[in-house]
């Protein structure tokens, strides 16, 4: 088996089409897949990452956006560490679903759980939602927020390792919180 | 092999049969006649040129009658979908087709029990108990063509053994027609019934040499409310084990299939038939594939019992990646690439295939020790695939049409492998035409003078099914 010291999972949430496949694909494979059948189930994979000279495992679990008001909700959500809500950029209607997102994030994922909204698709020319106006929906519900392309590898990289970062100093917190309880 | 002691069939014999069923029911053209003839996957050819169809029991029953008097050897047919030469004739025989005997006689509900005549589809029947919120305890890829009485009579095993138990413990009770004609009404339909022999056995499993099923009661589960499946792809033979034995432990209950497949069977489904594999984020794919299913009552209870078995298994590393699904439409698309494997194979042109049952530490070592032996590049695929949960593989080895050394190659050391490893040389296929000879491999001798000794007393001048199962013994013919 192989060693690591965190292991962290990653649930990517959002109307179908606006990319969540395709970043993850970016993330773990390096590439942008041309032309795929859309996502069947609930996938789920594994990618090994290194912050600060340690391993970090992360479990990826990419959802079928069109499934989003069927049965496969509750369980995958409710142990992940982060969840990324992807819109895509140039297409107003995926921004306009984030509120109903968000009420489901609610209701099933743990609230302690890392929550960033990503929006996709920035090499577009025919952008719909301003970087602005993402950023404040971020903030408003206390997101992070970053907006990428899978398509030119802009910010993919960077969203993982972040999370990953992030959640590995919130976990050594703890630890170190439990620490200081114990004393 | 040498035909054996009947008669062959003459214009009177036509004549009888004519008025017995009608023109519409009896086939003589050659032509009509060789489908009947040829077995699913083109293997075994036989050169009969009467099929009958009966409707009823009772004309089964006179048909059978009337050829034990002639001696005229006969050959029950189903579906025609089993896949060792059993339901073809190997000369002459006269074929029973079963197809026009379909008709549903009853279901009750409550008790969950079906009586149906054997000539019922699978599906059919499937779909017939949807409706009532009921399940057949079988499915098999061949379900659309195959029969019930076909599937009792090889006592076929399928993708829901696992869960639900072989075909002896779901069949409550059979109708029979004997080689002499004689009905043998066995319809129990009570779950529990022990009064005297159970005289159904003789009928499951013993591929229509002792008599010809002409009714059956089937023992139906609920239908689950909630199906869940989950594909995943794994590195190494050794972590498919960690996977079935972690589902064991986690789903427990709800396990309903395990099903494995290596990268060279599933290569069958998305090369020869065009099927998209689910799986892509490793662009060459994964050494194994399994294929967990879930049935159940309560949806959410085991979502999260199959999420958090992937996320155990994603953790110990033993699975690279996979996906996970309750939808119906998804569920079936990812049981085609299973399912269609048999079929699509066919497509490399000749396919030996062999259905054994084997202890796990050798389960797919065959698959490598064949490979290891036979290094021809005529050969295109060795490779394996079946049911991991009951310790069942199906092995196939296709090359672009029949070579006699390739064979050579391959019998009889396969059934002499799975024999020394403890294993059945066929696991759920049955032994049909195809395997009669290596019938000792997996019976012992005693076992085989007792078949004798059956098949004597229930069908004593060997006119059904003949060549089959057993080696003919009767070599006379007797007036
Ligand atoms: C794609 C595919 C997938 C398959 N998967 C499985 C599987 O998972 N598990 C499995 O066990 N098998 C499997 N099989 C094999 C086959 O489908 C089964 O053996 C099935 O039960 C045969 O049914 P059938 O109606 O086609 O019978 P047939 O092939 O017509 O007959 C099978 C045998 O039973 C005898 N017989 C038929 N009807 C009667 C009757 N009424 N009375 C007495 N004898 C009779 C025949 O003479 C013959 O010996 C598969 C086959 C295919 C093509
Ligand atoms: N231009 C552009 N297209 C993208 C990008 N990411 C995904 N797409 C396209 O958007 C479509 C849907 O992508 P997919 O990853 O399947 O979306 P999902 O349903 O959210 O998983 C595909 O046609 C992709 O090629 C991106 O960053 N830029
Ligand atoms: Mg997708």
């Amino acid at each position: 088996m192989e060693d690591y010291k965190f292991l962290f999972k990653v649930v990517l949430v959002g109307n179908a089409g606006v990319g969540k496949t395709c970043l993850v694909r970016r993330f773990t494979q390096g590439l942008f897949p041309p032309g795929q059948g859309a996502t069947i189930g609930v996938d789920f994979m594994i990618k090994t990452v290194e912050v600060e000279n340690e391993k970090v495992k992360l479990q990826i679990w990419d959802t079928a956006g069109q499934e989003r008001f069927r049965s496969i909700t509750q369980s995958y959500y409710r142990s992940a560490h982060a969840l990324i809500l992807v819109y895509d950029i140039s297409c107003q209607p995926t921004f306009d679903c984030l509120p109903d997102w968000l009420r489901e994030i609610e209701e099933y994922a743990s609230n302690k759980v890392l929550r960033i909204l990503v929006g996709n698709k920035i090499d577009r020319e025919d952008r719909e939602i301003p970087t602005h106006v993402g950023e404040d929906f971020a903030q408003r519900h206390g997101m992070y927020f970053l907006e990428t392309s899978a398509k030119e590898a802009e910010n993919v990289e960077r969203l993982f390792m972040e999370i990953a970062a992030e959640l590995m100093e919130v976990s050594e917190n703890i630890l170190f919180k439990s620490i200081l309880l114990l004393w | 092999m040498q035909r054996g002691p009947y008669n062959t069939i003459s214009t009177t014999d036509i004549r009888f049969f004519d008025s017995l069923l009608g023109p519409n029911r009896l086939i003589t053209d050659p032509d009509e006649c060789e489908s009947y003839n040829i077995d699913f996957p083109s293997t075994v050819r036989g050169a009969s040129r009467c099929v009958l169809k009966p409707k009823s029991t009772e004309e089964v029953s006179a048909i059978l009658k009337y050829c034990n008097t002639r001696r005229l050897a006969v050959v029950p047919q189903s579906g025609n979908t089993g896949l060792v030469g059993g339901s073809n004739p190997v000369f002459d025989e006269i074929v029973i087709s079963m197809k026009s005997m379909n008709k549903i006689l009853d279901t009750n509900e409550l008790a969950g029990v079906l009586t149906c005549e054997a000539g019922c589809v699978l599906e059919n029947l499937e779909n017939h108990l949807t409706t009532v919120g009921l399940m057949m305890p079988l499915d098999l890829g061949a379900k659309g063509s195959c029969l019930i009485g076909g599937c009792v009579s090889t006592n076929a095993g399928g993708l829901r053994l696992l869960r639900y138990g072989n075909l002896h413990g779901n069949i409550l009770g059979v109708e029979a027609v004997k080689a002499n004609g004689d009905v043998v009404d066995a319809l129990n339909t009570l779950k529990k019934n022990n009064t005297g022999y159970h005289l159904k056995h003789l009928f499951i499993g013993s591929e229509g040499t002792l008599g010809i099923v002409t009714k059956v009661v089937i023992q139906c589960p609920p239908l689950p409310k909630a199906v869940h499946l989950a594909f995943l792809g794994l590195a190494s033979f050794d972590k498919v084990l960690k996977t079935y034995h972690l589902a064991k432990r986690e789903l427990g209950e709800i396990l309903s299939s395990c099903e494995m497949m290596d990268r060279l069977s599933i290569d069958v489904s998305i090369n020869n038939l065009d099927m998209k594999n689910p799986l892509t984020s490793y662009e060459n794919g994964h050494e194994f594939y399994m294929l967990i299913e879930t049935s159940g009552s309560h949806l959410a209870h085991d979502e999260e019992k199959l999420s958090s078995f992937v996320e155990k298994a994603m953790n110990n590393d033993i699975i690279e990646d996979g996906t996970l699904t309750n939808e119906t439409a998804k569920i079936n698309n990812i049981w085609g690439l299973r399912e269609r494997i048999s079929e699509g194979v066919l497509r490399d042109g000749y396919v030996f295939k062999y259905d054994i049952s084997l202890p796990f530490t050798s389960f797919y070592k065959v698959v490598e020790v064949l490979r290891d032996r036979l290094r021809d590049p005529r050969i295109i695929r060795i490779s394996g695939y079946g049911h991991l949960g009951d310790g069942n593989i199906h092995v196939q080895v296709s090359i672009p049409e029949y070579y006699v050394d390739v064979a050579a190659q391959l019998e009889p050391f396969i059934f002499e492998y799975v024999s020394q490893c403890q294993g059945s040389i066929s696991a759920e296929h049955g032994i049909g035409f195809k395997k009669t000879k290596y019938l000792h491999m997996s019976k012992t001798s005693s076992e085989i003078a007792m078949m004798y000794d059956l098949k004597k007393l229930m069908d004593p001048n060997g006119i059904l099914n003949p060549y089959k199962v057993l080696m003919p013994v009767t070599t006379e013919l007797q007036s």
